[in-house]
């Protein structure tokens, strides 16, 4: 996986060993390379880009959950959204055992801090996936961990399942309604901890606003977002057309524009990779993206439309 | 491909060293045009390019094993010239790996990987070492990881952690560098191990690498070229070794200064390495003497131009005030004024030696 | 002798409370004044623990203190040591005295899990400083001038602008390596 040209964004073809049902909106799937050969190592925390034959070729990224130093398989556990954009729904749907996939390196935007005393993971929903990397590796080396699950009641055997191999009582599952208390268990962590939170939107800015609370320092706190469409709807001009797009409350920019027949590059969909960067004319970017430099943040010239929104009515992008 | 090794030569007194015919034009030139600029001059570190040096990811040539040897013998000597920090193991398993991988698929008759599951088993024919052991577990080789694989290779490395938006030097194995002291410098940021470089027009050059290598990506390596000039075909001018290789400096003339003074160029890389997220910082030390490279007239004229060119504060900046104006003598007679290509190849066949 | 110019020393800032912060602990050598910023005073900490050889020593155990008095630093890492173990995220350490002192609160905060956003560290004097003999390892203590001599070689060492904060020392350099003997003027830079 070094210095070899030219340069394919999906070099791997995968093969779907196995699709397990966990309940009705888990799967688990197990994908293994086609040729036989050993796969990349995947990083703890890191995502599968996928090709998927939606309508036209397009990409999506899951967390794998399967450890480090198996080059064997891949695994991937994959929910089927409410409002499917189609890879969710494709894979609970038309996805078999024998079909051929072909995705990306594996690559990870998540990492676990060198220096950390203990790590404290806390999940929502699928938002666990990443987490499940961080336990993998974070027993091999028998380093201390604390996971706090959230999940739907419906999702519960689900999820105890998927955490049975790490059975202990530094893990634990909160189910339903009842209301964590975060304060409580931020509040008494030692120091040199560190946090790791992935899962919907309200849950990571809660957790953040408690942590924040207890005073953890902001460089031990480190989150992943998952889905990150919703917000308020706004308005994108395309300066190169003069066409005006709205991007509705459920879509992305990306998606808007996209659906409109203007198509940016994009590959990981998730704001780590940097491809689908457009520069910015005017108005204010919302910045949802863990790739863009505080600076170029700062500056609003530049955008990640795959994950980010605008703060403005109106955004002009040089498309 | 074959390579007709020297395992005897000696980068320490009494020097015993020299580059083939074949060395000379497959040396990394360093300047791209007669006039010399820094800058960061990053590229894609891709298989080819317009020197043989850069055809292998971790490139091997005719003073290999003597390179590994004049390493052991600096280890012999001072043991702290390889040190790791505890939190890098995982790093340090990255490029055991990374470096196992592409020894063995760029040189298949020098050296081979065979793997079932985590049961590795390493083979170096030059080196004659063949070594079984289970990837992951340290006390199943002679030594810790990065040692064991750094070892086997030429140049210098460096492990950076990466953490809190910035790049950590938190491990090395450091044994040919051009002054800097990984004793002192280890745990360094990134700011801390450069430290503001005197030069005004520099200013802001470090906070742009620093950014662009935290993004640096798996599978997407890049490398540049770094140079300056070395009295006496030394690879350790280590700091510590001062002492030993200072006075060197003063020994230059005008008669001896075609063999004695080498060009020294860095072959910098820098990999993403996976599962730590580290990057491994590869400093591949490269020396041919001036009576070499004048051997091909392209470079003969180009580095009298670059030297005679230097401005005032880079002459000072490199270590190069003592011998400075004997070197640019010597390099005259070389330039005839003829207009050079752009870009680093030598352009044509050698020329023969001047005696 | 060519330095290169190498300046590569931590800056100080004035002192004031992190607002991320729940506890605040101050720690002082008490060597140093001035170290506070406008919003800031010497009640704004939880806690404040001083190096005084008018004190007494410290009986130790007590925790609950506002104020702590150690007769010597050692007592006061050792103190400082024994309570980060026990700590929990949202403490801050601030630190005033000399650099040594300061780089020595860190190693024993590093030791903790602390990272250097949860440390704040002010330098009332620049200087005597420790420097690092690179060629045999040996640090030397309280040098005041530009070359100092290595207690553990003899060599005659410039002292570099460069700082080694896990070796809390400047770098020094054998000044004469090129023409033994040709030392430069002696200067007082850093007393």
């Amino acid at each position: 996986m070094t210095a070899h040209t030219p340069l394919n964004p999906m070099p791997l073809t995968l093969r779907v060993r196995a699709i397990e049902t966990l309940s009705p909106s888990l799967k688990r799937l197990t994908l293994v390379s086609a040729d036989g050969a050993a796969l990349p190592p995947p990083p703890p925390g890191s995502h599968l880009t996928l090709a998927l034959p939606l309508d036209g070729a397009q990409t999506r990224s899951y967390s794998i959950v399967s450890p480090a130093n198996d080059r064997a398989a891949y695994g991937l556990i994959v929910r089927r959204a409410e409002r499917s954009r189609g890879g969710s729904a494709y894979i609970h749907q038309r996805l078999a055992v024998g079909d051929r996939l072909k995705s990306a390196v594996p690559t990870s935007q998540f990492h676990l801090h060198s220096l950390a005393r203990k790590h404290v993971l806390i999940g929502g929903g699928v938002g666990l996936t990443p987490l499940l990397s961080f336990l993998h590796d974070l027993r091999v080396q028998g380093r201390p961990v604390e996971l706090h699950q959230i999940c739907r009641a419906d999702e519960a055997d689900a999820f105890r399942q998927i955490l049975e191999p790490f059975a202990g009582h530094a893990i634990h599952l909160h189910t339903g309604r009842t209301r964590l208390d975060l304060q409580a268990i931020l509040g008494g962590q030692p120091l040199g901890a560190h946090l790791y939170i992935c899962g919907p939107e309200p849950l990571t800015a809660a957790v953040r606003a408690a942590a924040a609370d207890v005073g953890w320092p902001a460089g031990a706190v480190h989150h992943e977002s998952f889905g990150a469409s919703g917000g308020a709807p706004f308005t994108v001009r395309l300066a190169r057309s003069g066409r005006d797009i709205a991007v509705g409350e459920d879509e992305t920019l990306l998606e808007a524009l996209e659906a409109a027949g203007a198509n940016p590059p994009a590959l990981c969909r998730g704001g780590a990779c940097g491809e689908c960067i457009t520069v910015v004319l005017d108005g204010a970017p919302d910045h949802r993206d863990h790739f863009l430099s505080s600076d170029d943040r700062a500056s609003g010239r530049l955008v990640m439309p795959c994950v980010s929104r605008a703060k403005t009515a109106l955004l002009t992008l040089d498309l | 491909m074959t390579i007709a090794f020297k395992p005897n030569e000696s980068f320490r007194p009494p020097f015993d060293y020299s580059n083939s015919d074949a060395g000379i034009l497959r040396f990394p030139f360093p300047f791209v045009s007669d006039a010399y600029m820094y800058s960061v001059n990053l590229e894609p570190h891709v298989r080819g390019g317009p020197t043989e040096a850069f055809c292998a990811v971790f490139d091997v040539d005719e003073h290999y094993i003597a390179e590994c040897r004049e390493r052991e013998l600096v280890l012999r000597q001072d043991p702290n010239r390889c040190m790791v920090l505890p939190h890098m193991l995982s790093a340090q398993w990255d490029a055991v790996e990374l470096i196992m991988e592409s020894l063995a698929t760029d040189y298949p008759d020098l050296f081979s990987l065979e793997r079932d599951g985590d049961r590795w088993t390493w083979t170096n024919r030059p080196l004659q070492i063949r070594d079984s052991f289970v990837f992951g577990e340290a006390d199943t080789l002679p030594c810790p990881p990065f040692e064991y694989i750094t070892r086997q290779a030429q140049g210098d490395f460096t492990l950076q952690d990466q953490r809190d938006g910035d790049l950590f030097m938190d491990g090395g194995m450091v044994t040919t560098q051009a002054d800097w002291s990984l004793a002192f410098d280890l745990g360094m940021s990134f700011h801390e191990w450069h430290g503001p470089v005197p030069l005004a027009h520099e200013a802001g050059v470090f906070d742009r690498a620093l950014q662009y290598l935290l993004r640096l990506s798996h599978g997407k390596p890049v490398r540049r070229l770094n140079w300056t000039l070395t009295v006496n075909p030394r690879l350790d001018t280590s700091p510590e070794n001062y002492p030993n290789w200072g006075p060197d400096k003063t020994t230059v003339t005008a008669e001896n200064v075609g063999e004695k003074l080498h060009v020294r160029v860095e072959l910098q890389t820098l990999f993403r390495l996976p599962r730590s997220n580290a990057i491994l910082f590869g400093i591949r030390a490269y020396l041919a003497s001036f009576s070499e490279l004048v051997r091909v007239p392209k470079w003969g004229r180009r580095l009298h131009r670059v030297l005679r060119d230097l401005p005032p504060e880079l002459i000072a900046y490199k270590g190069l005030s003592r011998y400075y104006s004997t070197a640019v003598d010597y390099l005259a007679p070389f330039d005839d004024g003829v207009a050079t290509t752009m870009g680093i190849a030598p352009e044509s066949a050698l020329r023969e030696a001047w005696t | 002798m060519n330095d290169q110019g190498i300046k590569s020393r931590p800056s100080y800032r004035l002192l004031s409370l992190d607002p991320t912060g729940r506890r605040h602990l101050l720690l002082s050598d008490g060597t140093a004044v001035g170290a506070f910023a406008d919003d800031t005073t010497l009640q704004d900490f939880d806690e404040r623990w001083t190096i005084s050889d008018l004190g007494e020593a410290h009986p130790g155990g007590d925790h609950q203190a506002r104020d702590l008095t150690f007769g010597a630093e050692p007592q006061l890492l050792a103190d400082l040591d024994r309570r980060l173990k026990t700590e929990q995220i949202g403490l801050r350490l601030y630190a005033i005295g000399t650099e040594p002192f300061l780089w020595r609160v860190m190693a024993v905060a590093a030791e903790a899990g602390m990272g250097r956003d949860e440390v704040r560290l002010f330098a009332g004097r620049l200087g005597p400083r420790r420097v690092y003999c690179i060629h045999c390892g040996v640090i030397a203590d309280g040098v005041v001038a530009n070359v100092a001599t290595c207690p553990g070689c003899g060599a005659a060492l410039f002292v570099r602008d460069h700082f080694s904060r896990r070796l809390n020392a400047f770098a020094g350099v054998k000044v004469d390596a090129e023409v033994p003997g040709d030392l430069p003027a002696v200067e007082i830079l850093y007393a």
